[in-house]
């Protein structure tokens, strides 16, 4: 994990995607897209059903890694209409015992009641001390936002006309775009300027990565 | 058959010989193959032989008599034309309709009513026929099927749909008579077994019509301005223009359809009277448009044409005096394709000018006539186990009337593609339909194809019923987005990725104009008219060709004969060769040169084994991951006709290579299919496989349905499938694919052993030789590499973009 330091809070980026803010104890995530392989299915799309399993895999190793005292989830955590996934992800949140939060994003469609009624607290955006959590990028003149949506990604070069494409934790000056947590999700890149800070993901390893014209 | 020649009289016609034949082996009773070129009279041959049984079996039964498959919708008019007149003149009163997918809905439905004597269709709009309940009552009066151009569609899943449509209409006719009719190709034999199945009594038929081909290398005055790499070969423009005012009308074949835009605005801007006088034909322009172009073309309303592929087959464009060929038509047998659409008189001499886009293209100039007076026309390739194909073709039934797999498997186990379709592998395809290719769990709600109480396989939901029609068809691209004006006026199709890249405002080059990107809108892009001087071209995604094994092979006689040589083209070249000569060494027939040299780049480390370009992509990942079993190291690998490269950021040691056996044929799949190349290779194939299959749905740009939540590329099921199921047959198809169609697995052993047989040549070379050049400024690369990705990234950086407005 790296350790990074915004406002004077200190978060953790994990090679799954997913930020520990440590004051607060709060792990965050991006885009989980819960049940996009069911929805798939559901239409006759054959994707395979194990694809989907591995939200719960990585939350176990989330888990054991730190346990929090809360989970915020930055929009998209379901995909579409409600489906069998539902059911499996009920099973799991009811194992949990962090306080949930959700800020809704364009996939959520499911009703904010079926989530209340799991427990979860809904909101549209969330504000809490300097920072702002939201779905969609935003920018705030006195508040540094923590947002989804884009699934950030960047093409890296090296010598011998070497590329890589990979998903990344996108700094501006002004908010962090997420990478992606769900796995049957695809990648848009993004190109850095002076400005912002590249964080790439491997599966091993979170690496800051030098800028070049 | 007496009305028949009557007829040919009164339009003043000698029957030719090859036709007398056909009409006598249709009376006969036969199925058959007719190998003639286009525009000789063949349809007259077919048809004809169709009209006079149908004449002897008066009164005819109500119903569909003879259908005609045709690989283009253009040929299609052309052909119903002509089919229709001789019905009128020799058969009063019956009607050979059109079916494609321009057809309208209410002459759908007429034909449903009434079904004509004879329908002119495409493979796709066949399948669209066998998707509707009531089909085998459409068809239960047809004798005979023709398959026009059969070895353009030989060779493509295209063809996999015609056999699966062929095997599928025998088994419930018995009697149905089957004709191809092809254009010389190198495996007739396979051709003709594979369109016709078992039956013995066939008949094969040759039009003696020897065209002669004149072919000519354009050549600049001085070699010295002649570009050492490069695909656009605009630095002849002007030799075209003296060519184009020479001749009546001139078509000019660009191999891909960004080097048409721009030859397009070249020859337009080089020579302003063109205006008026010169047009463009390519697959993504609007049809109206290009049926215009084509009328014109007839009409010799045209003095240049610029087009692509698009224009090499059918219409018969009389006018035509002269073709020009830009950069390596890749193949003998598409070269003479595209020389004879010139001269289409009888008697008249076809005339082509190649035109070399860089200096080694000159020697595939001299291979090329050598090809053509050795008459050396390529085989076609069919394609075994296209499981996309079958699956849609299931699909395909099962949205009509359904099937019942018992009855199904031996139906598709007769066609030539799947004859080794094991039992096994047929139930995983059910398995995929009916459940997903899960075993059953309670919570999982697949659904597609249900199966009925008596056990037929039926589609029950109509929303999937319409997502398969909409997306019938083998022929495949990127998602296309539709061009158009802001007031309306449509210029055809672009593809998505594209687009992508455009800010509005910008400008861009299609259908020869220059247009500003207003905005996008669904799945239309709409702008205006720009008079920017400066635009960018769309590059249109698609397949790179590669040599074909007779060209390779005619390639290495030429260049290999070097000193011999005298022709025009070897003696412009000669600055070349001697300065390849000075820098490196200019191979033998029993060596295999590699030359490495070192610049900011990196060490480049280049092999000629001058075998086409599949088979240097295939070679390149090989070595490449053999070499990668010793050190740690990074590659990155650019291939063209001629040879390879290896690019790394450290120099790897020439003994590696020289003392180890690295180009044995042993475990020869095995390093393949562990290289990482080849997983990106299979990548690229599985975007049509994931589309033809119905994994990806499209959509179609001129009727964009809602199917919310369900877009995903193709890329990202190829990585969940590679993930969590590479049992996967579409997987396991992209891969087998990729080593039979895009390695050329069977030729890439032989050329293995050759190149045991050689003797290595390595050169250390102080600067890039003229031999390397088109390879080394290739930007389209591919990659394998044995360090970790935390090690590779920690050697690497981001590019930042530029801003120009920074600190305003």
């Amino acid at each position: 994990m790296k350790e990074i330091e915004i406002e004077g809070n200190h978060f953790l980026l994990h090679p799954s995607g997913a930020v520990f803010w440590q004051e607060t104890k709060t792990w965050l995530l991006a885009d989980v897209h819960l049940g996009k392989v069911a929805h798939f299915r559901k239409n006759g799309v054959a994707v395979p059903r194990k694809a989907e399993g591995s939200f719960y895999q990585k939350m176990e190793i989330l888990l054991t890694t730190i346990l929090p005292k809360r989970i915020l989830f930055l929009g998209d955590l379901f995909h579409s209409f409600q489906n069998n996934e539902w059911y499996l992800f009920k099973a799991w949140i009811k194992k949990q015992q962090a306080e949930m939060i959700l800020v809704e994003g364009n996939h959520d469609v499911i009703p904010a009641w079926k989530f209340k009624s799991l427990g979860l607290t809904v909101a549209a955006q969330w504000q809490e001390g300097p920072f702002y959590f939201s779905h969609f990028p935003t920018e705030k003149k006195n508040q540094f936002a923590f947002c989804g949506h884009v699934h950030p990604g960047v093409k890296l070069k090296g010598s011998g006309l070497q590329q890589l494409k990979l998903p990344c934790f996108f700094q501006t000056p002004q908010k962090m775009i997420l990478p992606a947590f769900g796995s049957f999700t695809g990648l848009h890149l993004l190109k850095p300027t002076q400005k912002d800070n590249v964080y790439v993901c491997t599966q091993k390893e979170v690496v800051a990565m030098i800028k070049k014209f | 058959m007496n009305s028949l020649k009557q007829w040919f009289d009164v339009q003043g016609w000698r029957p030719q010989s090859f036709q007398k034949e056909c009409w006598k082996a249709y009376e006969a009773g036969n199925s058959g193959m007719l190998h003639a070129p286009t525009g000789s009279g063949k349809t007259y041959a077919l048809w004809g032989g169709i009209v006079n049984a149908a004449k002897k079996k008066q009164p005819l039964k109500k119903g569909l008599f003879a259908l005609w498959i045709t690989p283009l919708r253009a040929l299609a008019v052309e052909i119903q034309q002509t089919t229709q007149k001789m019905n009128a003149a020799l058969l009063p009163g019956t009607e050979v309709a059109l079916r494609t997918g321009d057809t309208p809905q209410n002459q759908r439905a007429k034909q449903k009513r009434t079904p004509p004597f004879g329908l002119i269709t495409t493979p796709e709009s066949l399948h669209v026929l066998l998707s509707t309940k009531d089909h085998q009552d459409f068809f239960k009066h047809l004798q005979v099927v023709v398959v026009d151009e059969w070895h353009e569609l030989l060779g493509t899943k295209r063809g996999v749909q015609v056999e699966l449509a062929l095997a599928y209409l025998r088994s419930f006719l018995p009697q149905l008579r089957v004709w191809g009719i092809s254009a010389t190709l190198g495996n007739p034999d396979l051709a003709r077994r594979i369109l016709l199945g078992d039956t013995q009594n066939y008949s094969v038929i040759k039009a003696a019509i020897n065209k002669k081909i004149s072919v000519y290398s354009l050549l600049p005055k001085t070699m010295e301005r002649f570009p050492w790499r490069g695909h656009l070969g605009l630095h002849l423009l002007p030799l075209v223009l003296t060519l184009i005012q020479k001749h009546q009308s001139t078509l000019v074949f660009t191999n891909t359809r960004a080097q048409c835009e721009l030859w397009f605005h070249a020859l337009l801007e080089a020579d302003p009277n063109l205006a008026g006088n010169i047009a463009m034909h390519h697959g993504s322009i609007d049809k109206k448009i290009r049926l215009w172009v084509e009328e014109a073309l007839r009409k010799n309303n045209l003095k240049v044409v610029v087009c692509t592929s698009s224009l090499d087959l059918g219409v018969d464009f009389s006018p035509v005096e002269n073709c020009v060929q830009v950069g390596s038509p890749k193949g003998v047998g598409r070269f003479i394709q595209r020389a004879g659409r010139s001269g289409h008189q009888p008697r008249a001499k076809s005339t082509i000018h190649f035109l070399p886009t860089h200096a080694m293209e000159l020697i595939e100039s001299v291979a090329l006539q050598k090809g053509i007076a050795q008459q050396q026309i390529e085989d076609r390739i069919p394609y075994l186990n296209s499981y996309d194909v079958l699956l849609q073709f299931m699909m395909t039934l099962a949205v009509g009337s359904g099937f019942r797999p018992e009855e199904l498997f031996p139906i598709v186990q007769s066609t030539f593609c799947f004859q080794t379709l094991e039992k096994e592998k047929w139930q995983w395809l059910l398995n995929f339909l009916v459940r997903g290719s899960q075993s059953l769990e309670h919570y999982d709600e697949y659904k597609k194809v249900s199966v009925l109480e008596d056990g037929t396989l039926r589609v029950l939901n109509k929303s999937i019923a319409m997502r398969h029609r909409m997306s019938m068809g083998t022929i495949v691209s990127d998602a296309q987005l539709r061009v158009r004006f802001q007031k309306g006026g449509h210029l055809g199709t672009i593809e998505e990725w594209f687009v992508s890249k455009l800010k509005p405002g910008e400008v861009f080059t299609f259908s020869g104009r220059h247009l500003e990107l207003i905005r996008i809108h669904n799945m239309d892009v709409i702008v205006r008219k720009s008079k920017a001087k400066k635009a960018r071209i769309p590059a249109w995604k698609g397949g790179r060709m590669s040599f074909s094994a007779r060209l390779s092979e005619l390639l290495k006689n030429t260049l290999f004969e070097v000193e011999k040589n005298k022709s025009p083209e070897f003696m412009a070249l000669k600055p070349i060769f001697e300065q390849q000569q000075k820098e490196s060494v200019l191979p033998q027939a029993n060596q295999l040169l590699i030359e490495r040299f070192e610049t900011r780049e990196g060490f480049h480390t280049i092999f000629y084994p001058f075998e086409g370009y599949a088979i240097h992509e295939a070679l390149a990942s090989l070595i490449a991951y053999r070499i990668s079993l010793w050190q740690p190291i990074s590659f990155t690998m650019a291939f063209n006709d001629y040879g390879f490269e290896l690019l790394s950021d450290q120099a790897f040691d020439p003994q590696a290579i020289l003392d180890n056996n690295l180009f044995t044929p042993d475990h020869l799949l095995d390093d393949l299919k562990k290289s990482i190349n080849i997983s990106e290779m299979a990548r690229r194939r599985f975007r049509d496989i994931a589309v033809i299959s119905g994994l990806v749905f499209q959509g179609f740009p001129n009727k964009p349905i809602k199917a919310k939540h369900l877009q995903s590329g193709s890329q990202l099921f190829f990585e969940v499938f590679k993930d969590y199921e590479p049992d996967n047959l579409l997987y396991q198809q992209a891969i087998e694919e990729t080593l039979d169609h895009g390695m050329e697995r069977g030729r890439l052993i032989q050329v293995l052993e050759q190149l045991q047989n050689k003797t290595l040549l390595w050169r250390n070379c102080s600067q890039p030789t003229p031999f390397s050049f088109p390879i080394i400024t290739d930007r389209i690369r591919s990659k394998l590499s044995s360090e970790s990705v935390e090690e590779r990234i920690k050697k690497m950086y981001l590019q930042l973009e530029k801003q120009p407005n920074e600190g305003n």
